[in-house]
């Protein structure tokens, strides 16, 4: 995607907890956000693929973003919730939903508040991090969230960097 | 326009196989002068659509074709293999040109051209008969002496230009049969704030003089005789339209009445002339009555249609999965007969709406028989392709998908499989080769065989093929059927030379990807020099299934009831006892696998356990599970792009509860397991 159109361009991102960390994701891809409910595990498949749940009738495969991230396996609490994901994979819109620990908020962004992804220092791959958003606490890492799905790998994180 | 264009493409590509099946019929039969008949019925009718149209060369090149099968209907020409052969060509050469959408295409434009030249030729070299047959004509005309009058009320539909129809083409049409008064009749158009500018409320009182007889004007309206309400009545023997008495007394009828009565306008015009043979009349309206038959019998209906309807009917079954769910819990026996009445109706519903898709094989056969004609005179070899249950009904999806792996196969059966002729004579062998394409109901599976009596596939060269491609190593040893199988490894193409035929790169591999795809399996069998067959299994319908719902851990899963043959209870410690995996049932022992430790589930149940026999090829293997729940139709949820590597899964199905279970491809597991087991062992 295009990020250079003019610098008062507004997006919409939904944030997100993993962990100690925040992501956020555009809105255009979000379609809604699920309570967590019974997830059915599909055998012989990655671990991070958490399984699949009834989407109104359709069947919904749901990914731990933990482990696709490289971290420990999500634990359950109250605020974990599943959201539902519009993606593009291999050329095909697919629906998938997502394990996060929390969701966090939703941001109005201005493409000039959109700072680039520092070369060093990240501990993720940088391809897969469109931006950064400063935040007064902290940093919200922005997802190029095509690309994490069309990937198989199971990290994320940078080889070299432990 | 263009939503008419498209939707005569349709119609053209209907027509165009239709006119190719015929030719098939007329080839078996070249005197069956109704086979003419219908060739030339379709050949009027893509001519008059594609003028319509505007496919302007499609009109012209029909045209040309018509004529030549206009003059074989009528015996002034006989048929021969060159105007078949040219017929066959114009055929695929029709198919291109209805998908051309402007005349640029220069290859197409050299091809047109080559065609239409022949098609000339043809009917230039017939020139004498031509002569014969206009003299002919001439006399037959001459025998009716003059031109006879007809009165023609042509009513449209009022949905007539939806289909497409330009009423005022057809009575340019008319216009040029002979001389003709044509009165439009405007009461039927309604006050101006309820006119439909979609609908036609004009229609016409005709009278038309003409030398070219009935037959003439009824083709005129052959193509829109299901959208129009025409009467065409003989009024007189002779040119009325001259006698200005008989005009004045047609103007004075119109003017005085909306509808004219044919008995009437007959009475006013005995005197002048004899009233037309009451036969002709009967014989007219009984055909037209035969084609109102027809058109009711079946209609046409989009497959999005279908589509949906299927949609709805498994929204329909997962709710009535859900309503039996709650009315066992109420524990009401008023509720549960209820329930169980709509269980019933859905399901035949279900089955209903599921043969609705359901086509015979039949429909897709076509090219195969013209497969094995041209390729048997490039091939050098003599093959006659043979069909057995061709009434066999699959899923218009599974068809679709299925067409061109059956063609491959039945290619590869002509270029590597069948000898050529003088081989097979030093075989003795008939020199004819036969490719049998048989197809039968098995259980709820479709069976689909095409076995040829060719040379037949030496496992031997097969596995020392696959040694020098690297796909196998040298000390792999394989039984010859394993041998066999290795066709259908991707990367593997035995042909020694590459022809134009098959050995295009696309091999085996692709044949059973493909069907793999509609959830169907392929095997091969063969015996050298007595030939191969190669067996494609089927489900009946892609989206829902009748099946056994089992439980393991906390996850449900179904096994569809096709492959289930029998089900037991046993000890777990009989289980854990158990010597290679070996059980006694009833009468035998068979090998069981435990999907708990397959499936990595942790088992709840530890004294008892489930085993449920499932057909896998032509051994039954058993399946340890937790608990049996019962049976369950599941309407077939495809897992998603994410699951794509997933085989032993091949979907899933939401139950009455609202949670998934998945739907287990026995085949697959057992194939994987075995694999398993051979990578252990070797």
């Amino acid at each position: 995607m295009d990020n250079k159109k003019t610098d008062n361009n507004i997006s919409t991102f939904l944030s997100f907890r993993l962990g100690k960390e925040f992501f956020a994701i555009n809105a255009n891809n979000v379609l809604t956000i699920l309570e967590l409910r019974p997830i059915t595990k599909v055998p012989n498949s990655p671990d991070y693929m958490k399984g699949v749940i009834n989407l109104r009738g359709n069947v919904l495969p749901v990914i731990d973003m933990h482990l696709k991230f490289g971290m420990e396996s999500l634990k359950i609490t109250k605020d974990t919730s599943i959201i539902v994901l519009s993606v593009s994979i291999d050329n095909e819109e697919v629906q998938v939903g997502v394990l996060v620990d929390a969701v966090d908020a939703v941001l109005e962004i201005k493409s000039k508040e959109i700072e680039e992804v520092p070369t060093v220092g990240t501990k993720y791959k940088a391809e897969f991090i469109k931006g950064i958003f400063k935040l007064s606490d902290g940093f919200i890492m922005l997802l190029n969230i095509d690309l994490v799905f069309n990937t198989e790998d199971i990290l994320l994180v940078e080889n070299t960097e432990k | 326009m263009e939503q008419f264009r498209e939707k005569f493409k349709e119609e053209a590509n209907d027509l165009i196989s239709d006119l190719e099946k015929a030719l098939l019929e007329l080839e078996e039969d070249v005197h069956n002068s109704d086979v003419t008949q219908k060739i030339f019925r379709i050949m009027h009718s893509l001519k008059g659509g594609s003028s319509m149209f505007g496919f302007n060369k499609m009109d012209k090149f029909t045209h040309h074709l018509e004529n030549v099968y206009d003059l074989i209907r009528n015996n002034k020409l006989e048929v021969d293999d060159n105007i078949l052969n040219l017929t066959f060509e114009s055929v695929d050469h029709l198919r291109n040109l209805i998908q051309e959408d402007n005349d640029d295409d220069t290859e197409n434009q050299e091809q047109h051209e080559l065609l239409l030249q022949k098609i000339k030729q043809i009917i230039d070299k017939e020139a004498g008969a031509i002569d014969n047959a206009t003299i002919q004509q001439i006399d037959s005309v001459a025998a009716n002496k003059q031109e006879s009058t007809y009165y023609i009320s042509f009513i449209p539909n009022k949905e007539i230009f939806k289909f497409g129809t330009n009423p005022l083409y057809l009575i340019d049409e008319l216009v040029d049969l002979g001389e003709i008064k044509v009165f439009p009749r405007f009461d039927k158009i309604p006050d101006y704030k309820i006119t439909d500018p979609t609908h036609c409320y004009i229609y016409w009182d005709i009278f038309l003089s003409t030398n070219q007889g009935i037959n003439a004007i009824s083709e005129v309206f052959i193509f829109a005789e299901d959208q129009c309400d025409l009467n065409v009545h003989k009024i007189s023997e002779s040119n009325l339209l001259k006698e200005t008495s008989f005009l004045g007394i047609i103007e004075e009828t119109i003017k005085s009445s909306n509808k004219v009565d044919v008995e009437q306008l007959k009475d006013l015009t005995k005197d002048i002339e004899s009233i037309f043979t009451k036969k002709t009349q009967k014989k007219t309206s009984k055909s037209r009555n035969q084609n109102i038959d027809t058109s009711i019998n079946s209609i046409r209906v989009s497959s999005e249609k279908l589509d949906n309807l299927i949609n709805w009917v498994s929204e329909l079954v997962t709710i009535q999965a859900r309503l039996s769910l709650y009315a066992q819990e109420q524990e009401s026996a008023d509720l549960t007969s209820i329930v169980e009445e709509v269980e019933k109706i859905s399901r035949r519903l279900r089955d209903d709406v599921f043969s609705i898709r359901l086509i015979p094989i039949e429909t897709m056969l076509t090219r195969f028989y013209r497969l094995a004609r041209e390729l048997s005179g490039e091939l050098n070899k003599d093959v006659v392709f043979k069909t057995e249950g061709t009434e066999t009904e699959l899923d218009k999806n599974i068809i679709e998908v299925l067409s061109d792996p059956l063609m491959h196969i039945v290619r590869n059966s002509m270029d590597h499989g069948i000898e050529d002729i003088e081989e097979r004579k030093k075989k003795n062998k008939p020199a004819s080769a036969t490719i049998l394409l048989k197809a039968f109901y098995s259980g709820t599976n479709v069976v689909i065989q095409v076995s040829d009596d060719g040379k037949g596939i030496d496992p031997e060269k097969i596995r020392n093929h696959a040694i020098s491609k690297g796909i196998i190593s040298k000390d792999v040893e394989l039984t010859d059927k394993e041998s066999i199988e290795l066709l259908f490894l991707p990367g593997f193409s035995t042909a020694e030379k590459v022809t134009n035929v098959s050995g295009r790169g696309v091999g085996m591999d692709v044949v059973k990807r493909k069907i793999s795809e509609i959830r169907g399996e392929v095997s091969i069998d063969s015996v050298i020099d007595v030939g191969t067959t190669i067996t494609i299994k089927l489900p009946l319908t892609l989206s829902i299934i009748d099946g056994l719902l089992v439980q393991i851990g906390e996850t449900k899963f179904v096994i569809p009831l096709s492959s289930v043959n029998k089900c037991f209870e046993f000890k777990q410690t009989v289980l854990d006892n158990a010597v290679n995996n070996l059980i006694r049932t009833e009468n035998e022992d068979i090998v069981y696998l435990d999907l708990r430790d397959l499936f990595e589930i942790e088992s709840l149940q530890t004294d008892t356990s489930q085993i449920v026999v499932v057909q896998y090829g032509d051994t039954k293997i058993g399946l340890a599970v937790d608990t049996i729940i019962g049976q369950y139709q599941a309407v077939l949820k495809p897992l998603g792009k994410l699951y794509k590597n997933q085989q032993s899964i091949s979907g899933a199905t939401i139950l009455g509860d609202g949670t998934v279970a998945l739907i287990v491809d026995t085949n697959q597991l057992i194939m994987q397991f075995a694999n398993n087991e051979t990578k252990i062992g070797g």
